[in-house]
């Protein structure tokens, strides 16, 4: 979906699939610049530079009691 | 009273050791100032002047029978709202934790008690640490004590502007994406981001579980390691913690920079960014300075700034809003406009996006780590632009994020604030120096002989 077609009614049902439901008029209006910026800041990720053995940060690992 | 007020933590610390200075006398003085400024500063959230006569008076028993437990008996401190303080509210400047008492210390509270620091109160913060300046919450913003008018930079926007404003030698405050270093920068005074995983986290409401740092800010780089010594350590309830020994920041001071090698990233501010052109030739002229106090400065080139700030903010609002769904959820109204805004680019960040940041972070990371087969220190902007008007909401939304400070949440390396003089408005203006991780004796080395060799710090707001 391109970002700048993104409307306050579509934000705002996003909003309530996520259970947002308590939101004021301004409330959205800040949801969807919110919403807008993220998705400008994913598309200044360069993901193509990534190939699948590139892991997370943050790999989870045991930590033995003694290791603490 | 103007004396102590601008009495450093080393100097104090060799005062009351001495018994030349009492740790109550200090206090009170210290109090005083408080009561007399902070009406137009607004630096503590919550000030509690009897909380810090009890500190004194104990510290000034203990050191009387000859107990002196260090460089922080009977010093004065504080610790932003979001750093828990056992039976004290922590609200992290927000309606949303108005009655949250803390059940216990903070770790770093923890420590700081134990080294017989001298508490004086809560400071002021934005919103969650993301959400300021703002004029809509329960509590009003800090000033900048330079100039009232202009903002003090932020998260940590209390420990900066009351340790500048003299009414604190140390204080602690928090880093995701700059917001030790920014207020630091703001403020004329020396703010650390040690390396992820060196101060406990534990006890400080999360901003980003992977980006949140804990760290000090002073008004000399010495204090500054002085206070990193006390915090600093491994701490099994933080699963974040560096499982390693911590310590001895203060070893390399007065070492000099003779033969260090210190790599430049020149391109953050004049090319991914413009920096403001004061802000840049005051960091040109403190590079010349390093080069003639000897050491070797060489250009060096890393990936560009948006990489890094699209890297940490898709983290950064991710993990956030995690953090804060159910409080969106159910009291929306209750945030500031601010942090309501910023906390709610995490909605819809998709899994893969967030998971994709957490793989770039480690590229990241890795290649800036390499770097150091090559070089000491590297050195950059820190904010890039001084300080803007506190009421001027353009001039806040377009300077919040020129800055060079979130790459080093991103890989993890210690990183500082220093300053580097004053903008021809009077405005503090700094530089960042940043090391390999757990470099921070090294970065402490380098700071402090470009601080001997000019006279920033001494230099004091007057305040009205």
């Amino acid at each position: 979906m391109p970002d700048d077609d993104l409307t306050a009614d579509e934000v705002r049902k996003m909003a309530a699939q996520i259970g947002m439901t308590r939101l004021e008029d301004q409330h959205v209006q800040q949801l969807l610049r919110a919403t807008i910026g993220a998705r400008a800041r994913r598309a200044a990720l360069p993901i193509d530079t990534l190939v699948p053995a590139d892991e997370p940060a943050h790999v989870f690992h045991l930590t033995l009691d003694e290791d603490r | 009273m103007n004396d102590l007020a601008w009495l450093t933590v080393a100097q104090a610390a060799d005062l009351l050791r001495t018994r030349k200075l009492s740790p109550v006398e200090y206090a009170k003085a210290l109090i005083d100032r408080i009561e007399r400024y902070d009406r137009s500063l607004n630096t503590f959230l919550r000030f509690t002047p009897e909380l810090a006569m009890q500190d004194a008076r104990n510290a000034e028993a203990e050191i009387m029978r000859g107990n002196w437990r260090g460089t922080f008996h009977g010093v004065p401190y504080g610790v932003k709202d979001i750093v828990d303080y056992a039976g004290l509210p922590t609200t992290a400047h927000s309606k949303i934790l108005a009655d949250n008492v803390a059940s216990a210390d903070a770790t770093v509270v923890q420590k700081l008690r134990a080294a017989g620091g001298v508490f004086m109160g809560k400071l002021s913060t934005h919103e969650f640490a993301i959400g300021g300046p703002s004029f809509d919450l329960p509590w009003p913003p800090a000033r900048n004590p330079w100039n009232r008018d202009y903002f003090c930079g932020g998260s940590s926007s209390g420990s900066g502007a009351a340790t500048a404003a003299g009414f604190l030698p140390a204080a602690i405050g928090t880093d995701t994406g700059g917001s030790v270093r920014n207020p630091a920068s703001m403020c004329g005074v020396v703010g650390m981001k040690a390396t992820y995983g060196v101060v406990s986290r534990r006890g400080v409401i999360p901003l980003s579980y992977s980006l949140d740092h804990v760290g000090p800010l002073t008004r000399t780089v010495r204090d500054n390691a002085l206070m990193l010594d006390v915090i600093a350590g491994h701490d099994a309830f933080d699963p974040g913690s560096a499982n390693r020994a911590a310590g001895g920041y203060t070893a390399a001071l007065a070492h000099g920079v003779k033969g260090l090698r210190i790599g430049v990233i020149r391109h953050f501010y004049t090319h991914d960014m413009q920096a403001d052109a004061e802000m840049a030739a005051g960091i040109e002229t403190a590079v010349q300075r390093l080069a003639e106090l000897g050491a070797e400065i060489r250009e060096i080139t890393i990936a560009p700034l948006a990489e890094y700030a699209a890297c940490n903010r898709t983290i950064l609002t991710g993990e956030a809003f995690a953090i804060h769904e159910n409080w969106m959820r159910e009291r929306p109204q209750d945030y500031g406009a601010l942090a309501r805004e910023r906390l709610m680019a995490g909605a819809f960040v998709r899994a893969a996006d967030y998971v994709n940041a957490t793989r770039l972070r480690r590229k990241l990371a890795d290649a800036f780590h390499a770097l150091f087969a090559d070089i000491d220190v590297a050195l950059t902007a820190s904010s890039m632009d001084p300080a803007c008007r506190i009421d001027d909401r353009q001039a806040i939304d377009y300077t919040y994020s020129r800055q060079a400070r979130a790459p080093f949440n991103v890989t993890g390396n210690p990183a500082l604030a220093v300053p580097i003089g004053f903008s021809k408005s009077g405005l503090p203006l700094s530089m960042q120096i940043v090391g390999s991780a757990y470099g921070e004796a090294l970065v402490y080395r380098v700071a402090d002989a470009y601080e001997q060799a000019t006279d920033w710090t001494a230099r004091h707001p007057q305040l009205q």
